[in-house]
């Protein structure tokens, strides 16, 4: 069995896993080049870890990092 | 109550701007799916970790396991990230004099703190229902066994749950201004009952077997009635607790 069999045998569970993530992941961005500023660290940090770290870094984004109107 | 209402509104305003909502429906809905996928990769991982190395028959999993994983990622991971993301619900207010405005022009201050619970409270029930009901659905389409017979009565103590934590959260964030404050007391309250466990005599009254004997549930090997004082002690503390949080909001400068 090879990597690629597991992922298409269990497409139904893949697939909406991959859009959220995906979606969580640009509005993420969004939010991040929007702003001129961020909380902790800086823009360059926040972009790795939304981009690298999924979901994880997408959320703590949002949690720490994401300027307060 | 006019009051709570006005400022209800002005809340979901702000967890939608904040992306509170879009944070915990996404993390439930992955939550959701991720409980059955894991039970169903399970035997395959550890055949493409193991390789030809394993020699024993791996048992097929069953819908337990995807329970089991549900129940994992709601109170290990789940009921913290609501802790983390109320954490500043007050003291973010306080600390940025949002609130000042209001309360002079004659909004009571119960009115905020009610508001405040009541949609964080709103946002773990949607969370909650909808992150299980989608397990639910994968599990009963991928593991049609009898292996959980008591699925839909498992829920309600987690449900539950988390109108004691949010209570806890909003005490921690109303008593000390700092933005972690929520989160922090939220664990020390978990990590204390966690502890409190350990004494025999009380554990059937710690709300903490809300989040821990779930799979207990689902599987029959426990009722609902073992776990009914503790469920008894969490809305009773829970209520306190927010009156306890007015309380401290009454008399405290904004």
């Amino acid at each position: 069995m090879h990597n690629s069999d597991l992922f298409f045998n269990n497409l139904p569970l893949f697939v909406p896993l991959i859009v959220l993530e995906l979606g969580l992941l640009i509005a993420a961005l969004v939010s991040l080049y929007r702003r001129q500023t961020v909380r902790h660290g800086n823009r360059l940090i926040w972009t790795l870890a939304i981009v690298l770290v999924q979901p994880f870094g997408a959320i703590a984004y949002f949690i720490f990092g994401r300027e307060v109107d | 109550m006019s009051a709570t209402l006005t400022f209800w509104h002005k809340e979901w305003l702000a967890a939608w701007r904040n992306y509170h909502v879009l944070i915990l429906a996404v993390v439930f809905v992955i939550f959701g799916i991720e409980a059955p996928l894991m039970a169903k990769l399970m035997p395959d991982l550890m055949k493409l970790a193991l390789g030809d190395q394993l020699s024993i028959k791996l048992p097929q999993p069953t819908s337990s396991d995807s329970w089991q994983q549900f129940y994992k990622n709601t109170s290990q991971i789940g009921i913290f990230l609501l802790a983390l993301v109320f954490s500043g619900a007050v003291s973010q207010e306080v600390s940025g004099g949002t609130l000042v405005n209001l309360v002079t022009k004659g909004l009571p201050r119960y009115a905020v703190i009610i508001a405040k619970y009541l949609v964080a409270v709103v946002q773990w029930v949607v969370a909650i229902g909808g992150s299980f009901l989608i397990t639910w659905g994968y599990t009963a389409y991928y593991f049609p066994d009898d292996k959980s017979p008591h699925v839909w009565l498992a829920i309600w103590p987690v449900l539950l749950f988390g109108l004691f934590f949010v209570a806890v959260v909003l005490l921690g964030s109303t008593l000390i201004n700092s933005n972690y404050a929520g989160f922090l007391t939220a664990a020390l309250v978990f990590a204390g009952l966690a502890l409190l466990n350990y004494v025999k005599a009380v554990k059937r009254w710690n709300p903490i077997a809300l989040v821990t004997d779930n799979l207990d549930l689902v599987r029959g090997t426990e009722k609902i009635t073992h776990i009914l004082p503790a469920c008894g002690v969490a809305v009773v503390g829970a209520l306190v607790l927010l009156g306890v949080t007015i309380w401290a909001f009454n008399r405290k400068r904004l």
